[in-house]
């Protein structure tokens, strides 16, 4: 679960004295819940998610991640409470020196599983996002959308509570956009709570659900908005 | 930490040195070239020392006594001496007005007719000290000086003050050297540890995404420094053998010329190498791994 409540965020910034990059803000996301993100640029989203993964502090308020209170989180706690979340990126972030199993494999490692457990699970995520047959290339031999897919299967590998995706169609073709909101979709309907921010208008429309749009640092909407394929 | 997980960290460093294959061998030359002086500075000195101490124990403080002592008296001034913290072990030779008389005639048997004219043997009864610290010698004199029954005592300060400045002198100098090798090496394997900490920026940015701990992130890159100062300390090690034994070959060629200088036995590689070996990888390692927390303490921050 995620609770914000009367969060600010000042940044300090010497030439123009500060910029409000979040302004009272208020949210909660159930476990199980598939919340889209919007807003334009500088509205305040990267902000947001840097606050749920605990880069930053709130100026003010309180931030509740998982039963962790993060504004009392210690560094040393830091690491595990990590753990408990899955990033998806933009740029995907993959390893280039490594296989595609590998890369899943060494996540597995960093939050020190067993041998056994990563020979089981590694197989088992990316047979998820249907990339078993790629399992040995290198990311620079895959298309975005496949690198996005094995991205995926790496966040998703942690058995995390949530899963945060940052603009994870950003960077890939538009129809295969589609793909990638879907084995999300499908990892929702396992229980994660995932959370996707995105640029692309279409998608969210296409998709409906549970949309919060930012606006100057401050919520304009958030509420369920029907989807074109639920009316279809 | 599971023992997979730790051996994964373990061949990821070494990996690294090979990776990094550049840095590596600078660092590598660095330490190797730091050890392999700190490693004959260290063999130099103790032979110096050796020296030092042979040229020292040819120090003696000379304890004359009043010539009216019975056996008892010069017992116990001898027990006095000998008590003494600064006397060496044994180093207390008791030379009677008897043995001195005869020895100054030897010496002057030419003039052997003129000791025929004196009555009484005229030399005193003396103790000759050997003292351990030189550099106390005049404290020492002073309380032999104190002992009831001590006439007169001869000490050779200006040779004692001569060794003191000479050790003083050597030991900074050794230091200082020591010092700067230190540092330099720290820097150079700091250098190399970060360039490796970049080339690996996009990994451990995602390490700490994921959750990794601090420890997980750092552990290949102290792998990798302290691979690094221990393949140095073994070379350095074996190049140390190599220029100490062919100058030792050298001084022992013409041996009768050290002999004078004290120089009968210094020191031999094979008695200390197990010694010089550890040591030579231990530093080697703890150098490494200075110049790895430096680096990994500020760009590795989770």
């Amino acid at each position: 679960m995620v609770e914000l409540k009367n969060v600010d965020v000042h940044y300090v910034d010497g030439a123009k004295g500060g910029v409000d990059a979040l302004n009272d803000v208020n949210i909660r996301i159930n476990d199980g819940e598939f919340v889209f993100i919007v807003g334009d640029s500088g509205a305040g989203k990267s902000t947001l998610l840097k606050l749920l993964t605990r880069e930053i502090q709130p100026t003010g308020g309180r931030v509740f991640v998982n039963g962790y209170n993060l504004k009392k989180l210690r560094n040393r706690k830091l690491p595990y409470f990590r753990r408990s979340l899955g990033m998806i990126f933009q740029d995907f972030r993959l390893i280039p020196t490594l296989t595609v199993y590998e890369n899943v494999a060494f996540v597995l490692r960093v939050i020190d599983k067993s041998k056994k457990y990563i020979r089981q699970r590694v197989p088992y995520v990316l047979d998820l996002v249907r990339l078993n047959d790629k399992a040995k290339a290198y990311p620079g031999q895959l298309s975005g959308g496949e690198q996005q897919r094995v991205a995926i299967a790496r966040a998703f590998a942690c058995d995390p509570k949530i899963i945060i995706a940052d603009e994870p169609t950003g960077n890939i073709d538009p129809k295969l956009s589609y793909d990638i909101v879907e084995l999300l979709q499908d990892i929702n309907d396992c229980g994660t709570t995932v959370i996707m921010v995105t640029h692309n208008h279409d998608l969210v429309k296409f998709y409906g659900g549970r949309v919060i749009n930012l606006k100057e640092g401050s919520i304009a909407f958030d509420g369920t908005i029907e989807g074109a394929i639920e009316g279809e | 930490m599971r023992m997979s997980n730790f051996g994964y960290l373990v061949r990821r460093g070494v990996g690294s040195v090979f990776r990094n294959a550049m840095m590596s061998v600078a660092s590598f030359c660095v330490l190797l070239v730091s050890l392999l002086l700190i490693g004959l500075s260290v063999l130099i000195a103790m032979d110096i020392n050796i020296i030092m101490s042979n040229i020292e124990e040819k120090n003696e403080i000379s304890v004359y006594v009043r010539g009216d002592l019975s056996t008892e008296e010069l017992n116990h001034i001898s027990d006095v001496i000998s008590s003494n913290p600064n006397t060496m072990t044994g180093g207390v030779v008791y030379y009677s007005k008897d043995q001195a008389w005869e020895d100054e005639k030897e010496k002057l048997s030419e003039y052997a007719e003129l000791f025929d004219y004196l009555e009484e043997n005229p030399m005193p009864d003396t103790f000759r000290v050997t003292v351990s610290d030189v550099s106390r010698i005049s404290d020492t004199a002073a309380e032999f000086k104190s002992i009831e029954g001590v006439e007169r005592v001869d000490a050779p300060y200006d040779f004692a003050r001569a060794m003191v400045n000479i050790r003083a002198t050597l030991s900074v100098i050794a230091l200082g050297l020591l010092a700067v090798m230190i540092v330099t090496s720290v820097i150079i394997v700091y250098n190399a540890i970060r360039s490796s900490v970049f080339a690996r920026a996009k990994e451990i940015n995602i390490m700490k995404v994921v959750g990794a701990t601090n420890s997980f992130v750092k552990i290949p890159f102290f792998i990798e420094g302290m691979f690094i100062g221990i393949a140095a300390g073994a070379a350095a090690w074996g190049l140390t053998k190599v220029i100490y034994e062919v100058i030792v070959q050298l001084f022992e060629e013409d041996i009768t010329i050290w002999r004078i200088f004290g120089l009968v036995n210094i020191v031999q590689f094979d008695d200390v190498t197990w010694y010089l070996l550890a040591a030579d990888c231990v530093l080697g390692a703890l150098l490494g791994a200075i110049g790895t927390i430096i680096s990994t303490g500020k760009y590795v921050k989770v």
